[in-house]
């Protein structure tokens, strides 16, 4: 087992060294100069002797092979370097938004719980009635209506018309815990959205299964009461593959909450990460995407783990 | 507790009492919350950083001079300013102007301050300019003299510029610190990426300025959100209206829309490609676009057409029928294209960004218009880092492009058609026209009002047969804001970035 533990964390540091490259070398060959764009904001030309200097004080005027060979050096001494606009430490930056957007994902997935496994299971036991189709079109809507378009009419409708939540911001949980609250609201139930609709239907498809099983018929059989059956035979039982998809699910929504953050001014991970490709800030463009990706391995060099604590096979495979 | 069918409709039913409770955080008296375009990637004041940056900037720090609410010139840290001789110039400064570190402004501050920007290793945006200053002189604590290599006229203007704010020598060092400043307002806080929050400076220059207690300004990135933001009543101004809001806003009594026309779309040209080194083709080019399609398609109709140099109309120098040179005449773009020997038009390319919707649709109706004259040009929309990489290598052959001169004087346009600078997107590439640059030096050299309009109008004449740049629409530039709002105000033309300025006397309430 430690042989195998040892050999597939070397092989995550591997994956992680493959994915610093790969980011490193495609964000410094796409066009556009770090240097020059700062200094051009607003449509203004800058003075190229300006431009030169800044190019040498960050350090792009050296071989590409030095450039990386300094970063790797970073890397190793977990030094991700600064931004190259105002010289901020893009590890700082990252634990300043990372929390953000993991606060919001994690929002989104409680709310996805917490509506699309009683919605789904109730669908399921009322299978083909009026309830079970308007449920199934809506979850089907919620999949298929942009988030840009839900984010927009909820700005609308709750901020707006209503004048119940502000249109959108960000204030620190340590500041205003009900101020904070309200403002993670709109983009958690946006983040929500295309969760419900997974959740809801693992959740039919899961419970549907379940119900069909010799040991509900069984439970069914020894007179169990319909509701002890449902709560801790049938969802206990469907309850874990929708988990599953849950957590792939949020995996991916790791780097994938621009629009919500963008839509709603919530400033976590992406936001920053969208500026710095706009504005070619090469430290900050590799520092987020490589952290994303080393939670990707992290994660799955966990379940690795799990799988292969649980399940022999697997570590002798 | 288990949720039951009894408790959850008991919750669906408390929800529209929701409201009564606060959602926001509540307005605090006197002070302002304004909602930027972005926020400020950094706010060094000599470092052109845009224009969000710009506003914050017009904040904290003061230059020698600035631009008053008409446009015209009025003192800062100077409390007056004369021209000795055609390369000096003397600014007296005020008795009671401190930085905010309650360091008294003195001449040799001033001096230290051009000597960082003109130095070696600076990345000033007016460094260029503070090289030009031969000598600088402080014969007093109160007295700055310049004296510049050449007879310089447009001087002052550049010490209004937010990019030439003074600064406090003793300021403090590193990465993260900000230099201390002279300005109406202290930077008290700012949680990064989100906000900023100012204070009033209490030893500020000006008696009983500023009027606000204080400044919140919150960065909304979308401008639908920054909308919403000020309709939802989360703040109190807002800065870039989208043109597509702009109707409405109008139409809310409970809002108000100051808006200007000030910044411009424009074509540029790679004259080293096949025909554009004829002025004849860029002539044509010229009267061959509708402007008013692309005022409405780019801008919401919230703009006006470009038919010559971009000297806007409450200029001095500005001449009504030279400002219409370009106007749109099919006919004569097609003459001048059979008389250039491209009767049949040819292809072309046009290079603008997809990243920016007003970019893309300018781009889209010259598209059309020169296709309807005969000239077939494909469309190339990079992101903008992407453009202005092409621009600055000069790969394209012809551009969009849109941005304001630095100030409302023709000398501002130097910068769009000097050919002698080196090449930069926001000008031609490789169009050097002798005559143009003779009279933009003797313009900025010449102190008389009547000789320099004499030779802006001759510079426009040549400008209109050579087309250096070909001017498309003006776009209207504004703010909204609540009623209570007073005192701000959007600046015309050119400087309507500079409009923060007039934050100092803002109140609200």
């Amino acid at each position: 087992m430690l042989v195998w533990t040892v050999r597939r964390i070397l092989v995550s540091l591997v994956l992680i060294w493959i994915v610093a490259t790969v980011i490193f070398t495609v964000i410094h060959l796409v066009p556009g100069d770090p240097a020059e764009l700062l200094l051009s904001s607003g449509g203004m030309a800058p003075d190229p002797a300006a431009v030169a200097e800044l190019r040498e004080r960050l350090g792009l005027d050296r071989p590409f092979l030095e450039q990386y060979g300094a970063f790797l050096s970073g890397l190793l001494r977990g030094d991700l370097g600064a931004s190259m606009i105002d010289e901020y430490p893009v590890i700082d930056e990252v634990l300043l938004r990372l929390p953000r957007t993991l606060e919001l994902i994690a929002a989104g997935a409680i709310l996805a719980v917490l509506i699309g496994i009683p919605v789904g299971t109730q669908a399921a036991l009322r299978r083909g009635t009026v309830f079970d189709r308007a449920t199934s079109a809506t979850a089907a809507l919620l999949l298929a209506v942009p988030i840009f378009v839900v984010g927009t009419l909820l700005v609308l409708v709750f901020a707006q018309w209503l004048r119940w939540m502000p249109a959108g911001g960000y204030v620190p949980l340590a500041q205003d815990p009900w101020q904070h609250l309200t403002l993670l609201t709109m983009p958690a139930l946006a983040v929500a959205k295309g969760l419900v609709a997974v959740v809801f239907r693992m959740t039919r498809a899961a419970v549907l299964d379940s119900l069909s099983r010799d040991f509900v018929r069984t439970a069914r059989a020894k007179g169990l009461s319909p509701s002890r059956i449902l709560v801790h035979h049938v969802v206990r039982n469907a309850i874990i593959p929708v988990l599953t998809v849950l957590a792939l699910h949020m995996g991916t929504l790791l780097g994938g909450t621009v629009l919500v953050e963008y839509v709603f001014n919530w400033p976590g991970m992406s936001t920053p990460l969208l500026k710095a490709v706009e504005a070619r800030d090469y430290p900050m463009v590799v520092g987020i995407v490589l952290t994303i990706s080393v939670l990707f391995v992290a994660l799955n060099l966990v379940m690795d783990l799990v799988y292969a604590a649980l399940d022999p096979r697997i570590r002798h495979a | 507790m288990t949720p039951t069918r009894r408790s959850l409709l008991a919750a669906g039913a408390a929800l529209p009492f929701l409201g009564a409770v606060p959602a926001r955080a509540q307005r605090q008296p006197g002070v302002l919350r304004f909602g930027l375009s972005s926020f400020p990637p950094s706010i060094q004041p000599w470092v052109n950083t845009g224009t969000a940056a710009a506003t914050v900037k017009l904040l904290i720090y003061r230059g020698l001079v600035s631009f008053a609410p008409d446009g015209t010139l009025r003192g800062e840290l100077a409390e007056s300013w004369q021209n000795e001789n055609p390369t000096t110039w003397v600014f007296r400064l005020r008795e009671n102007a401190v930085f905010q570190n309650g360091d008294r402004v003195t001449s040799e501050d001033i001096r230290w301050n051009l000597e960082q920007m003109a130095a070696e290793r600076s990345t000033a945006f007016y460094r260029g300019q503070a090289q030009r200053i031969a000598r600088i002189e402080t014969p007093d604590a109160r007295t700055v003299r310049l004296v510049t290599m050449e007879p310089m006229v447009t001087l002052p203007l550049w010490f209004a510029n937010y990019h030439m704010m003074m600064v406090s020598p003793r300021s403090p060092t590193g990465a993260g610190s900000l230099p201390i400043g002279a300005g109406p307002f202290v930077l008290k806080g700012q949680e990064r990426g989100v906000s900023l929050d100012l204070e009033p400076f209490d030893r500020y220059y000006k008696p009983g300025l500023p009027k606000l207690r204080g400044v919140r300004m919150i960065a909304y990135a979308d401008e639908n959100l920054r909308v919403a933001a000020l309709q939802a009543g989360d703040v109190d101004l807002i800065e870039y209206v989208p043109w597509q809001a702009m109707a409405s806003i109008e139409a809310d009594p409970k809002l108000r829309l100051d808006a200007a026309d000030g910044p411009f779309m424009y074509l540029t040209f790679n004259t080293t490609r096949p025909h554009l080194g004829d002025a004849r083709v860029r002539r044509a080019i010229a009267h061959a676009i509708r402007r008013e399609d692309i005022v409405k398609a780019a801008f919401f109709g919230r703009g006006s057409p470009l038919e010559g140099l971009p000297i806007p109309p409450g200029s001095p120098l500005f001449d009504a029928e030279l400002a219409t040179g370009w106007r749109y005449d099919p006919d004569r773009a097609r003459a001048l294209l059979a008389e250039a020997g491209v009767p049949n038009g040819f292809s072309t390319n046009i290079l603008s960004t997809a990243q920016y919707g007003m970019h893309k649709d300018t781009a889209e109706v010259v598209q059309q218009h020169l296709a309807a004259v005969g000239i077939q040009a494909e469309l190339r929309l990079p992101d903008w880092a992407t453009r202005v990489t092409l621009g600055n290598r000069g790969q394209f052959d012809i551009s969009v492009m849109g941005t304001t001169t630095e100030n409302n004087d023709p000398d501002g346009l130097t910068n769009l058609i000097d050919g002698s600078l080196p090449a930069s997107y926001i000008r031609s590439i490789g169009l050097r026209v002798p005559r143009i640059e003779e009279l933009l030096a003797a313009g900025r050299a010449e102190f008389d009002e009547a000789k320099r309009r004499a030779i802006y109008t001759e510079m426009q004449r040549i400008a209109l047969a050579e087309a250096p740049i070909v001017g498309l629409a003006w776009r209207s530039q504004g703010y909204a804001m609540v009623p209570e709002v007073r005192g701000f105000k959007a600046l015309a033309g050119a400087l309507n970035f500079f409009s923060g300025i007039t934050l100092e006397e803002t109140t609200i309430g």
